[in-house]
């Protein structure tokens, strides 16, 4: 990762590496992750976001400005090397020694284009992984609710939406005062199983928790709805 | 009862001749695309817009009542029926592409990806293939909808340590696409939306440049309007390397209750009289 160096003239201040998918404030608030006391420096300065390989600094409407190699910048992918002058400080933006950098990539193939399962087999071979099989279908997580109260037995969750409610087309019918047609549902998403209110006068508990709109489900959840108690359950 | 505030802008960027992205956005069915095309010789623009033209001219010829249920071969037990009409239209799309990519040399491996949010009384579906992203934004969280049709993201999932060993040339390189064979297997997934619920689809061009957290960023300050140009004016800033689509809708939900104590309150009222006049005689 690179390194943020903070000078202020030729004085080393202090080193701030970069983190992959972390943003960093400058500016002089205290709320910054690099605080720089200037009068010359804005509350919030500026900032420099992760983006994909590359990171890219942005001014945040600052006072005075933000310059990269004595050019005014509003926004800039930052290059090893690149001088950074924020006020009277500087910050020079440096990759370590050995480490990729995303600009030795630019100028390669940035048009999409379409894999067939051949030449996938062939460059993961070329990166050393050890299993040649491209990941065509990913082994699906299986969801089960357990009934602990209200019904026996197990139930799989096969539809990517599951609609559990008084109403008897639902997948999971369940009975008691107050609970709507239709009480929840539960989504497969790409995260995971999401439980989600959806009417009904009684609002389902997850753990003794009331659920106004829409939880990810965890191992072990309990389900608590009308006379009915469900556990959550993965499986692959 | 619900509303669905929805804006959307597709550009050029800066270094590319022409836009092969095409999005639609029409809010009287609930149907929101964004698809971007590939192919030599600005085929990858045909390709888009034939993928929204016909995903749109199925889903509306199925609200005017002019076709019926899905095919039964296509019908997947495990959705919905609106989850059902999506993956068909989509289906019936990438068949239209194929054949036309076969049919012409000039149109010879030309693709697309899509991205499709389709918006009815209650639940939304999202649907989609390649790597143009789908995000919803609940509760000041982003989450992604969509599944990355890429071999980096389709390696990394499968092998986490090695994800880091494929090379930068392969960020663009997608294992699914609209057009380039006779079937395709979209990702989808059918969830509830709230009120102030956010939803963003954009192309690969947008989101190359700009992070999630921006997104969230600015489709929380502004209404989708400004938030698309927003979003749009950032990528072009940062470099404007592809072509930049982006949709960006807002739920608005209003709550039945206040309709239901009004009939509560009139069948009470009507009760009363009427066993008043009832007592009178």
């Amino acid at each position: 990762m690179p390194i943020l160096t903070l000078k202020f003239k030729k004085n080393k201040i202090a080193d701030y590496p970069m983190q992959k998918g972390r943003s960093i404030t400058i500016g002089r608030r205290n709320n910054n992750d690099i605080v720089i006391e200037n009068l010359a420096v804005s509350g919030h300065h500026a900032k420099i976001d992760a983006i994909g390989d590359g990171f890219v600094l942005t001014d945040l409407q600052s006072k005075n400005g933000c310059f990269v190699n004595e050019q005014l910048v509003t926004s800039h992918w930052l290059k090893h090397g690149d001088v950074v002058n924020i006020g009277k400080h500087t910050l020079v933006f440096a990759y370590q020694d050995g480490e990729a950098r995303p600009e030795d990539a630019v100028g390669q193939a940035d048009q999409t284009i379409v894999m067939d399962t051949n030449q996938y087999r062939d460059m993961a071979n070329k990166s050393n992984s050890p299993s040649p099989d491209p990941p065509a279908e990913k082994s699906q997580v299986v969801g089960i609710l357990s009934y602990l109260a209200g019904g026996e037995g197990e139930v799989t969750l096969t539809k990517k939406l599951t609609k559990i409610g008084k109403d008897a087309s639902s997948d999971i019918v369940v009975s008691g005062i107050g609970v709507g047609q239709t009480a929840v549902t539960i989504s497969i998403r790409p995260n995971g199983f999401y439980l989600s209110h959806v009417g009904g006068f009684f609002k389902a508990k997850v753990n003794s928790e009331s659920i106004k709109d829409s939880i990810l489900l965890k191992e072990f959840d309990v389900i608590d709805l009308g006379s009915t108690k469900l556990q959550f359950f993965t499986k692959d | 009862m619900y509303t669905i505030e929805s804006a959307g802008l597709s550009d050029t960027g800066k270094k590319r001749k022409g836009n092969e992205d095409t999005l639609l956005v029409d809010d009287d069915i609930g149907l929101y695309v964004v698809a971007d095309g590939m192919g030599g010789h600005r085929a990858g623009e045909i390709a888009s817009q034939m993928v929204v033209e016909s995903i749109r001219d199925y889903i509306k010829s199925f609200h005017e009542g002019k076709v019926t249920a899905s095919a039964p071969e296509i019908a997947d037990q495990t959705l919905s029926p609106a989850a059902n009409l999506v993956v068909t239209g989509i289906a019936l799309s990438n068949k239209v592409v194929y054949e036309a990519a076969k049919s012409n040399d000039d149109y010879n491996g030309m693709g697309s990806t899509v991205s499709v949010l389709y918006i009815n009384d209650g639940t939304l579906v999202a649907a989609n293939v390649g790597d143009s992203p789908i995000y919803l934004i609940h509760k000041g969280q982003i989450e992604t909808l969509s599944v990355m049709h890429t071999v980096m993201a389709e390696h990394a999932a499968a092998h986490p340590a090695e994800a880091e060993q494929i090379g930068a040339e392969y960020q663009h390189v997608l294992t699914r696409a609209m057009g380039t064979e006779t079937t395709v297997k979209a990702n989808i997934c059918e969830i509830p939306y709230y009120n102030d619920d956010k939803l963003v689809i954009s192309s690969d061009g947008l989101t190359d440049l700009v992070s999630p957290e921006e997104i969230l960023a600015t489709a929380t300050r502004h209404p989708p309007k400004i938030a698309c140009q927003t979003l749009v004016e950032t990528a072009n800033d940062r470099g404007g390397t592809d072509n930049i689509t982006v949709i960006v809708l807002q739920v608005h939900k209003h709550r039945n209750s206040e309709g239901k104590i009004k009939n509560l309150l009139s069948r009470v009222s009507e009760g009363f009289l009427r066993r008043m006049g009832a007592r009178k005689r």
